[in-house]
């Protein structure tokens, strides 16, 4: 809402001429237009009188004594507020090209030669209001857009990027083009322990390219929260800004997760200039391309598209950049491109400072141009994200206090779930998040749920793998292996048909506590389990196997576990006390 | 005015000169607008485009999306190595016929 005030107030004016007369005509005309008028017979004293009066419109003659008109116009106009523009007209006898273009030049809006007629002075009055109006106008509607930016980018800052994950570990570098940026740089943590983070460019810069952010945000940290898992993360995201952006807006964005416990991480460049993976020495190891349209473009993502997983130390880095970067421009027009992106970045890697590195050596290159583009960084350690999980010391004593004969149990649970699924629904369904939705919903939110969305994890991810897909974990033991394993799953996955996943779960209420019974049953031929246990006997004290480690884990989490039916039933019992 | 329109039979050219940004993009609408002629082809002359940004993608797929409708076909036709990296980072070839 604006108030019409200025309507509704007198206006005044400002005549400035040597000679009496004509400021007695000029004032008269004036006054039966509405306005309020002040003299002022040179120059400085007119300057003078602006400055007392502020007023709405100057009327300037050009000879006068002590200070022209010219040298009183350019005074006046340096000292006008940058809100509103005081329009200033020239009345002058001097009917020359000279004089006109002399007027402009010292900042006059117009100019009226003598003589005229009371009704020609009038509508140059009007029409010089009209501009000046206009002007208010634009003034009033760039201060609410500039109010509007700002709390955009509040909301932003505050709401969004605050709630990133591991601020002190990943480095973040943002620097908008306009107020608020159309850059959005998310981090957020797995419960599997895996770290996602998101690097997304949409497409322009300020308010508008921003409306994406808000739901983008919501989106990938919710799905991140509840353990969805990259893909399925990146699957939801297009759709949703498919749907909802029109459609010369679009996301390109670089998604990653990094998982410790793998030793990989997982991309998707989808539009964003390479994404780098370094070496601790500062050698760039891989160069992720973009292989996918930006999000929001296709209804669906490109189904012959997948993740690219790739093996890392603790010590690499993952660096993900917008184009703003490589395409800054310095004031000969070169641009500072990937070169010197790279050796830059090398020497971040090495000084362990990426984005301040990256910063100073743009602003340095470009000395001083404007801006033209967002320019945004992350710059994400492989490593130092293992889970720490708390086992529960209580447990065993606890357990055997508490254990009931099988039929017992099952007459008590407190409730029971079931998801069997079959084929193809096996490619597209992740049936955890959905089992951890469903206990958050009947038992309420706890910590402790972290560790049980891991053995379930674990154990669906076996009974997949394993059982439905026959793939051998011994392929996983070098880290070429490890990468041949997951090509090869994708490609099962894909032409899967058959087969199917049975999960059970029973809950039983303890009296400071819970209980859940997990049953998974797989399709699967099983394994030997003699002969596995021989090997894990061999391998105790050897040295780290790629595979086989998250079982280790869901043993330490649960209170038993067991294989049953040749391995292809396996049996968990998760006790938490509260 | 950096655009230029040659239309013959049913069948567009729209040749972009040096910058194709947010700048033109009413011009490079109204190119295109009126033609609801199916089977029309749209060419997009990028041959002397020197730079392109992430808001002629837009244009470009608002473009797609018109020529979809009509059941018309489109092409982008020679853009230089700077213009075609753009194109290839966002994998325009996945959705349009790029000629090199």
């Amino acid at each position: 809402m604006s108030l019409q005030l200025d309507k509704v107030r007198i206006k005044l004016a400002l005549v400035v001429d040597d000679s009496a007369m004509q400021c007695k005509v000029l004032s008269v005309l004036l006054k039966e237009e509405g306005y309020r008028v002040f003299t002022a017979n040179d120059g400085a004293r007119g300057v003078a009188m602006y400055i007392k009066y502020q007023p709405d419109l100057v009327l300037m003659d050009i000879n006068m004594p002590i200070m022209n008109g010219y040298e009183a116009a350019r005074k006046i106009k340096s000292l006008s507020k940058e809100n509103s523009l005081c329009p200033l007209i020239f009345i002058t006898s001097m009917d020359t090209d000279q004089a006109f273009i002399e007027s402009i030049d010292a900042g006059g809006d117009g100019i009226l030669v003598r003589p005229f007629s009371p009704e020609v002075f009038k509508a140059k009055i009007k029409s010089i209001q009209r501009i000046s109006d206009l002007y208010a106008t634009i003034k009033e509607l760039q201060r609410e857009q500039q109010a509007d930016a700002e709390l955009a980018e509040q909301l932003m800052a505050d709401v969004i990027e605050a709630r990133n994950y591991a601020l002190d570990k990943i480095g973040l570098l943002k620097k908008p083009a306009a107020l608020f940026s159309g850059d959005i740089l998310l981090t957020a943590l797995s419960p599997n322990g895996n770290v996602n983070a998101l690097l997304g460019d949409f497409t322009g810069h300020g308010l508008r390219s921003s409306i994406g952010a808000i739901p983008l945000a919501e989106t990938f940290r919710s799905m991140t929260k509840k353990g969805f898992s990259l893909i399925e993360i990146i699957t939801q995201i297009n759709k949703q800004l498919y749907h909802l952006l029109p459609a010369d807006l679009f996301l390109a964005a670089g998604f990653v997760s990094v998982s410790s416990h793998d030793e990989s991480a997982y991309i998707f460049n989808a539009g964003l200039p390479d994404t780098y993976i370094y070496g601790a020495n500062g050698e760039i190891k891989h160069k992720i391309q973009s292989c996918h349209p930006p999000i929001g473009v296709l209804p669906n993502l490109i189904p012959e598209v997948s993740l690219t997983v790739i093996n890392v130390l603790p010590d690499d880095r993952i660096i993900l950049l917008s184009d703003g970067i490589v395409e800054a421009h310095n004031e000969a027009g070169e641009m500072y491109d990937f070169e010197r992106f790279e050796e830059t970045a090398k020497i971040g890697v090495i000084k362990q400072d990426v984005s301040n590195i990256v910063l100073k050596s743009v602003d340095e290159f470009c000395q001083g141009m404007p801006q033209q583009d967002d320019i945004s960084l992350i710059d994400l350690p492989c490593g130092g994200w293992e889970q720490t999980f708390v086992f529960n010391p209580h447990h065993n004593v606890e357990v055997n206090e508490l254990i009931l004969s099988e039929s017992d149990l099952l007459a008590s649970a407190t409730w029971r779930w079931e998801l069997g699924l079959t084929g193809e629904r096996l490619s597209r369904v992740n049936p955890v998040p959905m089992v951890m939705s469903q206990i958050q919903e009947i038992e309420g939110h706890a910590e402790h749920w972290q560790s049980l969305f891991t053995i379930l994890t674990e154990l669906f991810v076996n009974a997949l793998d394993h059982g439905v897909l026959n793939l051998s974990s011994e392929l996983k033991n070098s880290p070429e292996g490890f990468t041949e394993y997951f090509t090869e799953r994708e490609n099962r996955l894909k032409n899967l048909t058959s087969g199917f996943i049975d999960i059970q779960l029973a809950y039983y209420s303890l009296a400071q506590g819970g209980r859940l019974n997990i049953q998974i049953k797989d399709s699967g031929t099983g394994f030997n389990l003699e002969e596995v246990e021989k090997k894990k006997e061999q391998l105790k004290d050897g040295k780290i196997q790629l595979s086989g480690r998250g079982v280790e884990i869901v043993e330490q989490l649960c209170e038993s576990l067991f294989y049953r039916e040749n391995g292809t039933l396996v049996e968990a019992s998760y006790i938490w006390t509260s | 005015m950096t655009l230029k329109k040659h239309v013959s039979d049913n069948k567009i050219t729209i040749v972009i000169q040096d910058r194709f940004d947010f700048s033109i993009h009413q011009h490079f609408r109204d190119a295109y607008c009126d033609c609801n002629e199916s089977g029309s082809e749209i060419i997009i002359d990028l041959s002397q485009t020197t730079y392109m940004d992430s808001s002629a993608l837009g244009m470009i797929l608002l473009l797609k999306d018109h020529v979809d409708k009509i059941s018309g076909k489109m092409k982008i036709f020679k853009p230089n190595e700077a213009v075609n990296k753009i194109l290839e980072i966002a994998q325009f070839h996945r959705l349009m016929t790029i000629e090199k």
